[in-house]
């Protein structure tokens, strides 16, 4: 007791975790020093990938659900979703950490890893495409930068216009929605509605990746603050049946029929779930060796509509006309993070208790993937659909928009995309 | 600059975009589309029989007036039977609602309505000017919030009449099923969705005939029907995490207008997907999980929470989950150095937050009656019964 007493009183403010150094950063209310906080970081990944580490056990019975085709999978798969943002970046770097360090112990590497970055700087129009090739070979110049840094993973740049499931089999269904959309010569009119198509493409884009290079699961840079915004963007865009989906971590929804052959199960996980954006952005500023980790961040335009977690706010308001909803929430959690950490937890863990429920059957897969949106892939709701439309005589409104793109995929499209389709 | 034609009746000049879909209507048909569509959802909802006798709790303002005129005007062109009174609540705070006490009888007189108006004292005993007295400014709120709560119930009852109807609109919807994703709230969630709330074990049932129909559109059809009703906003301001709501949805809305009812939406499909909900969509069978306690009165009148700094609920939410999870902390730490293994570990996490009056955290709350009045309670005696008590003493001991 006393040698401790005459610890801290050579520290003006000692680190609470330890007591043996200077506190310089506020962690929940609490003075830390540097190493208690990186530790606090990872320590929460750590949880969160022993987690995952459980569930995607190599050849661990009958429940490692990767035995439909290939070889079976002896060293655990991940991929990475890697938006050059802080979140996304930041899980690279712990992972990275977390296999050197068994590597180091003499173990094996608990896993494998390949990086996608979905290259979203071409529209989802084809106006872009005279920039695509600029764009691309811009994504690959910051790619190259991650990959001298993280020698030991693979890293692909996938273009946004890329098909996101069916090119592999060479299956070519020409009904697929996703087609249908890049070849519409509409493009959906607003900003919020190309954001959410965006989002929701990526996803797909990332998810049919991980399909392709037989991994076990997704891994998405989600910090608790993206969760939270995540959880009211897509509230606010009509897509409450799907929260337990995207918010939670577990197996992605069955793909639709239309999407070719029944691909592997693959997880969703976010393993920096438990910690807040602005942490993150902390422990980005905190890794220099061998050069600063924040060199490689590079956000993307539009805060929050990489799907994959990102961006402080930018600041100024051009006009409400060019916001997304996701832009609304990034602000809005920005304030409510700033105040009330434990609030902005709190309602992504509380999305996270809702109930799977795909299509009109109970969890069954087949009759989910047979209701999974064609755009966004999530679980369809067919008996809401059914209610909504008697409650609301909304039969009049979506005849205006019967012709063309919105018409031919009517009853394929979840209530979210219906609407980002029709505007 | 020839304005666009009503994309309706393509005849007249189109005066109104509608916030819901964008269409362009004249004055006409933008009336009869928000009666259709009001009509639309009490039949789809079946919420009426013919000869039920409904009270439309009226405060005067926009909300409730819109209400009057339109079930008025769809009683009568549909010939739904229905006997409509106008029930109007007095809190019994000297000068406070005057004005829209006034607006309601003259409402009376043009909808041709009964009208009756119940005050505290009648229902409770008290005045809140005789609470006030007794207890002081402080503390004052939990006692209006709390009976006026009840007071639409309670004065339905004395009329004998078992269903209330409130001008809630879909904006109030919205803001309910923000805000309860907000404050994590599930059982709430599930309940606020629901157009009818009330079983079989209250007495009286309550329903929302203009929870689809935006704010917007309610303003502009009181201002077209050129409607009575009296414009003041509650003076009080909402509690924190409503307040955040509702700014959010206004943001939301301008961004997008259509969000509002996507929320709506929502909201009504995630409350299916509350653990322990029935995964039925439908109406009727809803209406045994959206039993509970209707809080958001637009009744108007005194704010529960007026006392508090703005922030307050929030603050005290974050603290009580910080405590919460320093706890776990704590626990979890003990367990490992007492070597137990994972004792207790996985339920900690869903101890039900208390925070004060914000205390909704609860995941199932068993509902009963209070022995006392008979209201729905999750208490024996219910908390307006409890506040009486307190009340009551208080009196027996200054006229002794
Ligand atoms: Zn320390
Ligand atoms: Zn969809
Ligand atoms: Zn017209
Ligand atoms: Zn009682």
């Amino acid at each position: 007791m006393t040698e401790s007493k005459s610890n801290q009183a050579a520290l003006t403010r000692p680190c609470v975790k330890c007591r043996a150094q200077e506190a310089t950063l506020d962690s929940r209310s609490q003075p830390v020093c540097r190493d208690c906080f990186v530790k606090f970081i990872s320590t929460k990944f750590i949880k969160q990938i022993d987690i995952l580490g459980k569930k995607t056990r190599p050849a661990a019975g009958p429940s490692s659900g990767s035995s439909s085709g290939g070889p079976p999978t002896l060293t655990r798969r991940y991929l990475l979703g890697l938006s050059f943002g802080v979140s996304s970046t930041v899980l690279l770097h712990v992972l990275s950490e977390n296999l050197e360090s068994q590597l180091a112990k003499g173990r094996t590497a608990p896993f494998d890893l390949i990086v996608v970055h979905v290259d979203a700087s071409s529209s989802l129009s084809r106006e872009g495409a005279d920039n695509s090739e600029a764009a691309a070979a811009a994504a690959e110049a910051v790619l190259n930068r991650y990959r001298a840094r993280y020698p030991r993973f693979t890293f692909h740049n996938v273009p946004l216009s890329s098909s996101s499931s069916s090119t592999q089999s060479g299956n070519d269904s020409s009904e697929d929605a996703l087609s249908l959309l890049s070849s519409s010569t509409t493009a959906p009119p607003t900003a919020a509605s190309q954001s959410d198509l965006r989002a929701h493409r990526i996803r797909r884009i990332l998810l049919a990746s991980a399909a392709r290079h037989n991994c076990q699961a997704l891994l998405l840079g989600h910090s608790t603050t993206a969760l939270a915004e995540l959880t009211l963007a897509e509230a606010a865009k009509g897509r409450g049946f799907a929260l337990p989906w995207l918010v939670g971590d577990g197996p992605a929804p069955p793909a639709p029929p239309s999407s070719g052959p029944q691909q592997p199960q693959v997880l969703v996980h976010h393993p920096l779930r438990e910690a807040l954006r602005k942490e993150l952005v902390t422990y980005a500023s905190l890794i220099t060796d061998p050069s600063p980790l924040t060199d490689l961040i590079s956000e993307p335009m539009r805060p929050g509509g990489d799907g994959t977690g990102s961006a402080e706010g930018t600041t100024t308001v051009v006009s409400y006309r060019d916001l997304s909803i996701e832009d609304v929430m990034t602000r809005y959690f920005a304030e409510v993070e700033a105040s009330y950490p434990s609030v902005v937890a709190n309602v992504a863990r509380t999305a996270g208790k809702l109930v799977r429920r795909g299509g009109s059957g109970r969890d069954e897969e087949a009759a989910a993937a047979a209701a999974a949106c064609e755009l966004c892939g999530m679980p369809r709701d067919e008996d809401g659909d059914k209610r909504w439309r008697g409650e609301l005589g909304i039969q009049e409104e979506g005849e205006q928009g019967t012709e063309g793109f919105a018409g031919q995929l009517r009853g394929r499209l979840c209530y979210g995309c219906e609407r980002s389709v029709g505007g | 600059m020839a304005r666009a034609l009503c994309a309706n009746c393509k005849t007249e000049r189109a005066v109104i975009k509608r916030p819901k879909n964008h269409a362009k209507l004249c004055k006409g048909c933008f009336i009869q589309v928000f009666e259709d569509e009001v009509h639309h959802t009490i039949t789809s909802s079946q919420l009426f029989h013919p000869g039920e006798k409904i009270a439309i709790g009226a405060s005067g303002g926009k909300d409730s007036t819109v209400l009057a005129s339109v079930l008025k005007t769809l009683n009568e062109r549909h010939g739904y039977g229905l006997e409509l009174v106008l029930l109007s609540i007095d809190e019994g705070i000297k000068g406070y609602r005057d004005d829209s006490l006034e607006t309601v009888r003259r409402n009376a007189v043009q909808y041709d309505m009964p009208l009756k108006i119940v005050g505290y004292d009648e229902l409770y005993g008290w005045t809140m000017d005789q609470v006030v007295e007794t207890i002081g400014k402080k503390g004052n709120c939990t006692y209006c919030g709390v009976f006026r709560r009840q007071a639409l119930d309670r004065g339905a009852k004395m009329l004998g009449i078992k269903h209330v109807v409130t001008g809630h609109n879909a904006d109030d919807v919205a803001e309910t099923v923000l805000m309860n994703l907000l404050r994590g709230d599930l059982a709430r969630l599930s309940r606020s969705t629901s157009i009818v709330t009330g079983d079989s074990r209250s007495e009286v049932k309550r329903s929302k005939p203009l929870k689809y129909s935006y704010e917007k559109e309610i303003v502009l059809y009181a201002h077209h029907k050129k409607l009575d009703y009296f414009s003041t906003e509650c003076i009080y301001s909402p509690e924190a995490f409503r307040g955040s709501a509702r700014a959010l949805v206004k943001q939301l809305e301008r961004v997008r207008p259509t969000a509002i009812l996507d929320i709506v939406r929502s909201g009504e499909d995630a409350a299916r997907l509350v653990p322990g909900e029935e995964p039925s969509s439908c109406a009727c069978l809803g209406q045994k999980a959206a039993a509970g306690v209707v809080v958001d009165d637009d009744v108007g009148g005194c704010g529960s929470q007026s006392g508090r700094t703005p922030g307050g609920e929030m603050a005290a939410m974050d603290k009580q989950l910080r405590d919460n999870e320093a706890h776990e902390g704590l626990e979890i730490d003990v367990t490992k150095t007492m070597a137990k293994g994972a004792v207790a570990r996985g339920e900690k996490r869903d101890v039900p937050i208390r925070t004060g009056n914000a205390s909704k955290g609860a995941p199932r709350q068993v509902l009963g009656n209070c022995k006392r009045c008979g209201y729905m309670s999750s208490q024996e005696i219910c908390q307006a019964c409890m506040l009486l008590e307190g009340l009551n003493k208080n009196r027996a001991k200054i006229q002794i």
